[in-house]
């Protein structure tokens, strides 16, 4: 009877730290998720996502807690844009009718709070009626200012259980005037990006949950270079391949003329 | 007086003058040859980037790396041809347009990776092929 009761007592112990540990790696906070833009078609800003049209068909697909709030992140790059696309699935009347989801642009992959520089928000005014607004912010000391010039898209829309946010970064802008006020994002670097929800158009005040993701954005290949670069290098083995071939029965002619020559000599 | 005659002497060292001929034409199909060999292998080297010790440092080494890619190929083709011409001199037939063009064609296909290198070499090939062309007997 002891014995069943040491056993019970070991067994609970046991689970319980299973139980505990699971919980304790969920919750931790680890060095932000590094997520590699894909190369794709770009998509119509407009909050719905065509799959006739294939659009995001090659987009990096991840999942992420918004601290306990879990959404699906899109990232995708075409030409001179960069792509994310924000889903948020909840019943439909947890969506809150005035939530928005911000991109917190950090001009570097650095985390630290004053290094976001630049804020994209879909802000909805009414969910239900898919009344919303694309905003564009300048943080500066942790007050977001609206931007002189709007730059990129944005797009929301309610799609039965799920919240949709398409958004449209410019890579590469130039360092002109009205350009200032975001973040400049280049190639081949790595971006931290603070995807943020909210549910009262205040910021930062109404953001409610977050999470930081590293983006790599890359310079794109074009395809039409690759394939000709591929024949060429095809071109260029073949024609030293032959000229080896060629130098090697050469030689050998060569040796054949002196054997000819020392026989005729004899 | 002499038993041996006179054309008989003659044609004796005509043979000698002949054989000392061949002996040097086969010489320098040799070392024209081994010299076209060592600069087909330094294209082969430098033009399909096996070795790229002076490319992306700057423009002067850039240049550098032009200039090598080029002379390689053009030396190639020079001893290459010289090498050819004195064999085919040496088995009594001409060198045809044909194999004229294909050496021309092989050797300019070296150069293909690099645009640079590829107008040059072709320039290049011309002035080899306009200078042979000028001091050949008429």
């Amino acid at each position: 009877m002891k014995k069943i009761g040491y056993f019970i007592l070991s067994g609970t112990i046991l689970i319980n730290l299973l139980l505990v540990s699971s919980l304790l790696i969920i919750n931790s906070y680890g060095a932000a998720e590094e997520i590699d833009a894909e190369f794709g078609e770009a998509p119509m800003i407009n909050g719905v996502i065509d799959d006739t049209a294939n659009e995001w068909k090659n987009a990096f697909k991840t999942q992420i807690n918004l601290t306990d709030l879990p959404v699906d992140l899109w990232v995708m790059q075409y030409n001179l844009e960069l792509f994310i696309s924000v889903q948020i699935d909840l019943e439909v009347l947890a969506h809150n009718s005035t939530e928005f989801i911000g991109l917190l642009i950090s001009n570097s992959s650095s985390e630290n709070q004053e290094d976001f520089i630049d804020a994209k928000i879909v802000q909805f005014s009414n969910i239900h009626n898919d009344e919303f607004v694309y905003l564009d912010y300048f943080i500066n000391n942790s007050l977001f200012q609206s931007d002189t010039e709007y730059h990129g898209e944005g797009a929301g829309k309610l799609d039965g259980k799920v919240s949709v946010y398409e958004f449209s970064i410019p890579i590469k802008q130039p360092l002109t005037e009205g350009y200032e006020e975001d973040a400049t994002l280049e190639y081949d670097k790595s971006y931290a990006f603070n995807i943020t929800y909210g549910d009262t158009p205040s910021y930062p005040d109404g953001i409610t949950k977050s999470e930081i993701v590293l983006i790599n954005i890359f310079e794109p290949i074009e395809e039409e270079q690759l394939l000709i670069d591929v024949i060429l290098i095809v071109l260029i083995i073949i024609d030293f391949s032959i000229v080896g071939i060629l130098s090697g029965y050469y030689i050998y002619k060569i040796f054949k003329l002196k054997e000819k020559m020392e026989r005729l000599r004899s | 007086m002499s038993k041996i005659p006179k054309v008989q002497i003659k044609d004796q060292k005509s043979k000698t003058r002949r054989r000392s001929e061949d002996k040097f034409a086969y010489r320098t199909v040799v070392i024209s040859t081994v010299l076209s060999l060592i600069f087909f292998v330094v294209s082969l080297l430098f033009n399909t980037g096996i070795i790229s010790i002076f490319a992306d440092i700057n423009l002067i080494f850039d240049i550098i790396d032009i200039i090598l890619k080029v002379i390689a190929i053009l030396l190639f083709f020079l001893f290459t041809m010289i090498s050819i011409g004195n064999y085919k001199e040496m088995t009594g037939k001409p060198l045809s347009w044909k194999e004229f063009l294909l050496l021309f064609i092989l050797s300019l296909g070296q150069a293909l990776l690099n645009n640079l290198v590829f107008i040059f070499t072709f320039i290049g090939l011309l002035l080899i092929l306009v200078y042979l062309y000028l001091v050949q007997e008429k």
